[in-house]
């Protein structure tokens, strides 16, 4: 702790060459939070959901191809439910809000009303507009960030033309929904029966979902599902939540690779940049740490001080990337690319890759000096 | 009789330059009694350098036994000798080597940080030995701010302010003007007479190793002692 004074002072001995190397961390690192947290962001929904206890009921063709309605008779009855407690019909129904426009792009589908406060329990509606929900039939309800995007109102219309569906949608928005994961405001959910009116009662099932009563439940659930549909016109493929992500982080597997690989070459130039002005701090001291030596000062002192001023520089300059990313991102909730990523959190993993950089860059030159003799160090000229 | 706070003996020591052995001391043998003052003169690459760095522990011998304050210095390792270093022996430098990012002041408190004293016990430390040379009106300036006899004066607080065994001075008057050359020698001879500290002053200066108790003549790295 007594050295930390002359750590500063020396991080801070060559101002021009102190201001660049924290602006150029900074830079660097502000690229590097928004890779990573756009790399967290591709996987947040495959590590929730694998704490949940839902099970998907989807073609074993796709989700492109419906599944026959009847299977819900064998899904509630008493042979599953001894294993789930609720059932729901979910459509994805695409459409088209206002035009093709990525602002007006947002997940709509139809769902069980009835049983979407169960199955969907981090949901939170208000009673009032649940019920409101429940008593119009057009009526949909929408994520608060989602509606505040849109800037929705209750009672505000919102029509939706049909694509894969081939009927349009005349909705109004009764009720708003909050999760403790903003990540999953950014949807609207209608009545499944409304869209079973406007196909004229073809009872079109896109997917079952499933509550299992216990964790230990699903591996059952899927066997017994799977099993009963096998030898059908339309085998199932059944499947926990997390699995259910993952068919769509898999789908981005080379994005993943790519953004991971641009963050590791973005610290690797952090890294040898502040790696190369360490060299040079430690080549214009040579003497001044041979003297600290000869004064009795140990070889990982002199390690302790080089790597200290190198971390001074780097978590300062990734202390001021996080700090402006925290406050647009987590505080204003300003996302760099709202259309790809309507909720932008910066991860906190971040820090400690600021402080990896900084270690990684003064090892080298602060061993080197840690160990150069110190005869050789006080006989250099400087 | 005084102890003997520096013992050399059968030192030797060779550098090697690619494959080649160059000889710079060879069976040197000495020996400094607690409180002497002690000149090594001779001409450049005659060793004295090299003794000074033997016995600060810095350099170890290739032959021979190096004691100071009673410890055989080449059976300790790094730590142990930088222990040593801090315990023991006050170095001062030809060109000072103050920190310039350092006040006058924390220059002088850098040995001290390396005991267990309290910031209140270092201060006073620091007041003391910046008062004995004479600068308890410059805590506060920058080695930029202090002219060459001011920044030495202030190395030399530096090397007494942990009341080290033994003084080591190389060269300290050779980058200094007259009339500063002769405040550091008085304040030398002051801190070898008042004091009692044992120091050895490498040097190339008759008239500063006239200040000194007892002169030793290095030739080619061999001992050829006198006294003066």
């Amino acid at each position: 702790m007594k050295l930390l004074r002359l750590v500063f002072k020396n991080a801070l001995r060559n101002k021009l060459r102190a201001v660049l190397t924290i602006g150029g961390s900074a830079f660097l690192m502000w690229v590097l939070i928004f890779m990573m947290t756009a790399l967290t962001e591709f996987t947040a929904w495959e590590g929730e959901s694998a704490t949940k206890t839902r099970v998907a009921v989807q073609h074993s063709s796709g989700l492109a191809n419906f599944i026959p309605s009847d299977l819900e008779t064998y899904l509630t009855s008493e042979e599953v439910t001894r294993h789930s407690s609720c059932v729901a019909k979910l459509n994805w129904f695409s459409g088209t809000y206002i035009n093709q426009d990525p602002q007006y792009f947002f997940a709509r589908f139809a769902v069980d009303h009835l049983v979407m406060r169960e199955m969907w329990d981090e949901f939170k509606i208000p009673d009032d507009q649940y019920k409101a929900w429940t008593g119009m039939k057009t009526g949909c309800i929408a994520g608060a960030a989602l509606a505040k995007k849109q800037g929705w109102k209750i009672g505000s219309k919102i029509p939706i033309q049909g694509d894969i569906f081939a009927c349009d949608l005349d909705l109004t928005l009764v009720a708003l929904y909050t999760s403790s994961n903003p990540r999953d405001e950014q949807n609207l959910y209608f009545r499944w029966d409304y869209l079973d009116e406007l196909t004229e009662g073809r009872k079109l099932v896109g997917m079952f979902w499933l509550k299992a009563r216990t964790m230990e439940d699903m591996p059952k659930l899927k066997e017994m599902v799977d099993a009963r549909t096998k030898n059908s016109s339309d085998p199932t493929e059944t499947m926990t939540e997390k699995e259910f992500g993952a068919q769509f982080t898999a789908m981005m597997g080379n994005i993943k690779v790519l953004v991971a690989g641009l963050g590791s070459i973005v610290l690797m130039i952090m890294v040898l940049m502040t790696a190369n002005t360490m060299a040079m701090v430690a080549r214009e001291r040579v003497t001044e740490i041979a003297v600290l030596r000869a004064l009795g000062f140990t070889a990982p002192m002199v390690l302790f001080m080089i790597i200290g001023e190198s971390l001074v520089l780097t978590v300062t300059g990734g202390g001021l990337a996080l700090g402006s990313s925290v406050l647009l991102f987590n505080v204003a909730k300003l996302s760099p690319v709202p259309d790809f990523f309507p909720v932008f959190m910066v991860a906190p993993v971040t820090i400690a890759v600021a402080i990896a950089g900084g270690l990684l860059s003064a090892i080298v030159p602060a061993l080197r000096a840690a160990n150069r003799k110190i005869v050789d160090g006080l006989r250099q000229v400087v | 009789m005084t102890e003997a706070v520096v013992r050399l003996v059968g030192v030797a020591k060779t550098y090697w330059r690619d494959k080649t052995p160059v000889p710079v001391l060879e069976g040197i043998s000495l020996s400094i009694e607690g409180g002497e003052f002690v000149a090594l003169m001779g001409p450049s690459g005659s060793g004295k350098s090299t003794i000074l760095n033997l016995l600060a522990g810095i350099d170890r011998a290739s032959a021979g036994t190096v004691e100071v304050a009673g410890q055989n210095l080449a059976a300790m390792g790094e730590s142990q000798l930088a222990a040593f270093r801090s315990r023991h022996i006050g170095f001062i430098f030809q060109l000072y080597n103050l920190i310039p990012v350092l006040t006058a002041f924390e220059n002088v408190e850098l040995p001290l940080l390396l005991t267990s004293l309290s910031k209140a016990e270092r201060k006073k430390h620091v007041l003391s030995a910046l008062d004995v040379v004479g600068l308890s009106d410059r805590l506060d300036h920058y080695p930029r701010q202090l002219s060459g006899g001011q920044e030495q004066r202030v190395a030399i607080a530096r090397a007494i302010v942990t009341d080290p065994t033994i003084l080591l001075a190389d060269e300290p008057t050779g980058d200094l003007d007259k009339k500063s050359e002769e405040e550091v020698l008085i304040l030398l001879k002051r801190l070898n007479v008042e004091f009692k500290k044992t120091i050895v002053m490498v040097t190339h200066d008759p008239k500063a190793a006239a200040t000194a108790g007892r002169t030793v003549l290095l030739d080619k790295g061999v001992l050829n002692a006198k006294a003066s």
